[in-house]
């Protein structure tokens, strides 16, 4: 089947409470989320955005316009909207609105249970999704005790479990630590790997230009962009309208550039990339090492003396599970670049399956500067 | 010395009844007098146990509070004094607004205080000017914005004409925007003599603000000082839950390449901008604004400056509430210091309207830049 | 606090009672079994006039509870039976000084305008009374301490209390929770803004923090509403690990322990005199 936006809303206007004076929260709202390109929706509170995040899994229906998923448009009839949810799963800002079942695993299985899935099947999905998101240790806890991250994590879980096509985030790190917001910012990069589209709603602009291949966003209940990040935070009086502000990667950027007269582009969204592109010539780069996890019970550990990254959540449980030391837990791709920028020999451990991405994003540092030396 | 201590914990444990482990646990932490300190830990470390300690509505389970030196009393009218001196903002605004209409709710405060009507009401309208919120007094609550309950919160803390002004997560949620004009009052509250406490996992926003952090993990404290020997420690960085400082991260990694020293160390983009780069700059014109704001103010430091490309920015509250009726342009009406620092570095003149209580501290703030190799030209606008 | 007004810690005891249910060892056996044990051994715990029983019961329960909680009962659950157990003590009290004044008496007094008369009949009923009751909370607490409120649901639904009376159940119970940490918290901030001070302020305090809660279990109500939505909610609760079943063997423990006390109760009616002890009647 051939179609350009794998979710679509065109025109849509929706009006809370349908009374007379109900004011609209949507208003001719037009977007399309390409399948696949990592998409983030970026507005102040209130914008609209999880309004329109509702539309995209048929749970408000729209007072004017349409919405399309893979080019068919919506029909909300009860079985094509179970279909629909099964393939666009939410995950609601909140995990206490979305936790409806008194321990873990029963919250889990919430999902997979309403699509009247086979128990093996289900029994299979629990342990995956749990898995990925390290909380398999707690799988009959109650949810009432666990903490708040915890429950950040089992919501997840919840929406893997769905293994929909469409993973939708509300604010994912809202409320959760640094280490945290890491730790899911990760897992959504896995996600997207394996081939699930993912949108990002937040009011994190750090998080949205450092992430995002696409942004829109939203004011009032209006699209007011639709784009690359860096061509909408160059546009100063926008992203003060819209109650934003410039990420800092992208003010530090331009002011150090104005000051030496040099072109803003490329830009630089991540911290390695900012440094690649203000390295000074004599600076001693370390190496960076990036190897998959062997299978093994006995990783080799001729790394002795140098820095050490995970990446991944099966490298991440199979570090734990063996006692292995680390001293780099969290963003470690990014971690081990600095690293290595900063002059120590450097070796990232990763699940296998990622090995030619990070090689490419360490790779993607020339187009900014000097990379640090990749050795096999 | 304990005088410079206006908190000070000796010991403190605390446990929640039916907890198999302390939620504080000897913690000795000493908040001095106009310090401004952030209390960081990832979620869970303790933070709001500790704050409620800090205005007597919890009780220790072992150890002593001071408060100016004084051992507290937990004796009702000791208490009241007490939380009349410590106001807590807690994270979510829906968990402390007891009033139908946002007077009613900010007038919750110091009328439990027990105090006149007309200093009840005049102190209202000190704390809704302040978080900018005057104009909707009659509205009801529950109508409020997320951004608006907020400051809501905030003003019923602030009517209590606090000594010390502890505020949990207070940009959680927020607007970059909102978050930043709420870091601009907090600066202003403690300019003006409040001690402010803030606690946050948030560390960029730590890192820029404090003097002084104390960081607990899991009820302990493990650390106290200037953030920066913190940070330092990637291993303590990395049990606390948290992660480094992007400016810190950044200052660091350059000086590494560049083999020179960390010290002085950036904790805002200006500053490091400073340290990495130099060029022409610009001139930066501060002109303070009292009760009135007309354009004409503006117009004589833009035609002193003579230039076109002249970019305007306002600092404090004072002037925020003045601006929508003043018809002045202004381009940065969020965190107008640093943006017009960024762009004067970059070699334009600049114009930033402020407080006029506040005019001292944008000087020291310009001043600041010296350690980082940038001199500005500035000059204050004299009234009249 | 300030009048008395501690913060509200009903939160507190009812997450601890959760907790405790989910570390129990007994958490597993299968709670229509548990409960079924309770009610026969409550029903026999009445149905004979034997101290013996009473005391066989309070047994069956501290052995329970005992094992429930490996050994280790909180000091929560010690005070909140200490607690029953004064009451008791007053009542039981009321009760032996309640004699018939047909019969001799073995002590009176008068106070006030009451005539206190106290027989060795009414001396015994009030021990007997006492001990029972005691047992009673004994074995109801050893139960509620093992079986979290979802399998208590789950024993309805085998008993064919309708799916939807069950879910409501679950939610309530997982909402509940929320709110009272809701309380607490509103609790301590009206606290830190003087608001428990005088009676009057107390009570308006009071007022806005029930609309308070009110408020925000309507606001999840909606939430919660979309949310089932997301997570392709078809108008029923599926239970993915269903606690297990009681068996033939439950009914037949259950029979056996009814019976057993129901025996011993009626060969010791009478064999131990309260007041033959304590006054020499």
């Amino acid at each position: 089947m051939d179609f350009k936006y794998i979710l679509e809303a065109r025109d849509v206007t929706y009006v809370y409470g349908r009374k007379d004076g109900g004011n609209a929260s949507l208003k001719n709202v037009s977007i399309g989320i390409r399948e696949g390109v990592k998409t983030v929706i970026l507005g102040a509170n209130g914008a609209g955005k999880s309004t329109l995040f509702y539309h995209f899994n048929g749970v408000f229906k729209p007072t004017a316009g349409e919405l399309f998923y893979r080019g068919i448009p919506m029909s909300y009839q009860k079985e094509h909207l179970y279909q629909l949810r099964e393939d666009v799963a939410v995950v609601v800002q909140n995990p206490d609105e979305q936790i409806f079942s008194s321990t873990v695993e029963e919250d889990v299985a919430f999902g997979p249970m309403n699509l009247n899935l086979h128990p093996d099947i289900v029994e299979g999905r629990i342990r995956d999704s749990l898995f990925k998101v390290g909380m398999e240790d707690y799988r009959y806890r109650p949810t009432t005790q666990l903490s708040y991250g915890q429950k950040k994590r089992v919501a997840i879980a919840g929406a893997l479990a769905m293994e929909p096509k469409v993973l939708i985030l509300d604010e994912p790190t809202a409320g959760l630590d640094p280490q945290m917001s890491q730790e899911v910012m990760e897992l959504v990069d896995q996600m997207c790997l394996a081939g699930t589209t993912v949108i990002i709603s937040t009011h994190d602009v750090d998080l949205a230009y450092a992430w995002a291949e696409e942004i829109h966003v939203m004011r009032h209940g209006h699209l007011v962009y639709s784009g690359v990040p860096e061509d909408f935070f160059n546009d100063r009086d926008s992203v003060a309208l819209a109650g934003l502000t410039l990420p800092h990667t992208f003010s530090v950027n331009r002011s150090l550039e104005g000051i030496r007269g040099l072109p803003e582009a490329p830009y630089p969204k991540t911290n390695s990339q900012l440094l690649a592109k203000l390295s000074p010539p004599e600076a001693v780069f370390g190496t960076l090492c990036i190897r998959a996890l062997p299978e093994s019970e006995d990783v080799d550990r001729e790394d002795e003396g140098l820095r050490v990254g995970i990446y991944g959540f099966r490298t991440r449980r199979a570090f734990k599970d063996r006692g292995l030391r680390a001293d780099i837990y969290f963003n470690a791709v990014e971690g081990c670049c600095l690293s290595a920028m900063q002059g120590r020999d450097t070796v990232l451990y990763c699940d296998p399956e990622l090995v030619d991405v990070v090689r490419r994003r360490v790779a993607d540092l020339s187009r900014f500067g000097r990379a640090p030396e990749v050795v096999p | 010395m304990t005088s410079g201590n206006i908190i000070e914990t000796v010991d403190l444990r605390y446990r929640y009844a039916g907890n198999d482990r302390d939620s504080l646990s000897e913690v000795s932490v000493r908040i001095r007098k106009g310090v401004k300190t952030v209390i960081l830990g990832a979620n869970g470390a303790g933070k709001s146990t500790l704050f409620y300690h800090f205005n007597g509505v919890f009780e220790p389970a072992g150890g002593r509070i001071l408060f100016d030196g004084e051992p507290f009393s937990y004796r009702r009218r000791a208490l009241r004094t007490l939380r009349s001196r410590v106001s807590v903002v807690l994270q979510n605004p829906d968990d402390q607004i007891f009033g139908q209409t946002v007077e009613e709710d900010v007038a919750y405060g110091p009328s439990n205080l027990g105090l006149p009507a007309s200093e009840v009401s005049a102190r209202v309208d000190r704390a809704l000017r302040l978080v900018g919120l005057d104009d909707l007094r009659d509205r009801n609550t529950m109508k409020l914005s997320y951004g608006q309950r907020k400051r809501l919160a905030l003003a019923g803390a602030l009517a209590m004409d606090p000594e010390v002004l502890v505020m949990d997560e207070p940009t959680a949620g927020l607007d970059p925007q909102m978050a930043l004009e709420l870091m601009e009052l907090a600066e202003q509250l403690h300019h003006s003599g409040t001690t402010v406490v803030i606690s946050t996992h948030d560390v960029d926003l730590a890192y820029a603000w404090a003097d002084e952090i104390h960081v607990l993990r899991r009820g302990h404290l493990i650390y106290s000082g200037p953030s920066e020997d913190f940070y330092s420690d990637p291993v303590q960085v990395y049990m606390t839950g948290v992660v480094q400082p992007s400016m810190f991260l950044i200052n660091k990694s350059l000086c590494d390449m560049r083999g020179v020293e960390e010290a002085p160390y950036p904790r805002t983009e200006t500053q490091l901008v400073s340290k990495m780069a130099s060029g022409p700059k610009g001139r930066f014109v501060i002109i303070p604004v009292s009760d009135r704001l007309t354009p004409p103010m503006v117009d004589h430091a833009v035609e002193m400056l003579g230039g076109t490309e002249i970019r305007l920015g306002l600092y404090g509250y004072g002037v925020r509430a003045l601006l929508p009726e003043s018809g002045v342009p202004v381009d940065y009406v969020f965190d107008g210091f640093e943006s017009c620092m960024s762009e004067c570095l970059m070699g334009r003149d600049v114009i930033l309207l402020c407080d006029e209580d506040c005019v001292d501290l944008i000087e020291a703030k310009i001043a600041r830049l010296e350690d980082f190799g940038t001199k500005v030209q500035k000059m204050v606008q004299v009234r009249g | 606090m300030a009048m008395g007004l501690s913060s509200g810690s009903g939160a507190s005891e009812h997450i601890q009672m959760d907790a405790l249910a989910y570390s129990s060892r007994m958490l597993n056996w299968a709670p229509l079994g548990k409960l079924l044990l309770v009610i026969v051994v409550l029903i026999a715990n009445v149905m004979t006039d034997s101290v013996v029983t009473a005391f066989a019961v309070l047994a069956i329960g501290l052995v329970l509870m005992a094992y429930s909680t490996n050994m280790r009962i909180p000091f929560m659950l010690a005070v909140a039976i200490g607690e029953a157990i004064l009451i008791l003590i007053v009542a039981c009290g009321i009760i032996s000084i309640n004699g018939d004044p047909s019969e001799p008496c073995i002590w009176r007094a008068d106070f006030l305008w009451l005539d206190l008369y106290m027989t060795a009949d009414s001396f015994n009923q009030a021990w007997l009374v006492m001990i029972r009751a005691v047992a009673g909370i004994t074995v109801m607490m050893a139960f509620a301490t093992s079986t979290p409120i979802p399998h208590l649901a789950q024993a309805l639904r085998q008993i064919r209390i309708p799916d939807e009376i069950c879910e409501i159940v679950v939610l309530i119970y997982r909402y509940a929770f929320l709110l009272l940490e809701r309380m607490d918290t509103m609790w301590s901030a009206a606290n830190s803004r003087l608001g428990f001070t005088g009676f009057k302020r107390s009570m308006r305090t009071i007022a806005s923090i029930a609309v308070g809660i009110f408020t925000s279990s309507m606001n999840l109500a909606d939430k919660a509403q979309v949310s089932l939505d997301c997570r392709g909610y078809r108008g029923y609760f599926p239970i993915w690990n269903r606690p297990r079943k009681a068996g033939v063997g439950w009914v037949a423990a259950a029979a056996a322990v009814f019976v057993l006390l129901f025996v011993l109760g009626t060969y010791t009616e009478g064999v131990i005199d309260f007041a033959g002890l304590a006054f020499g009647v």
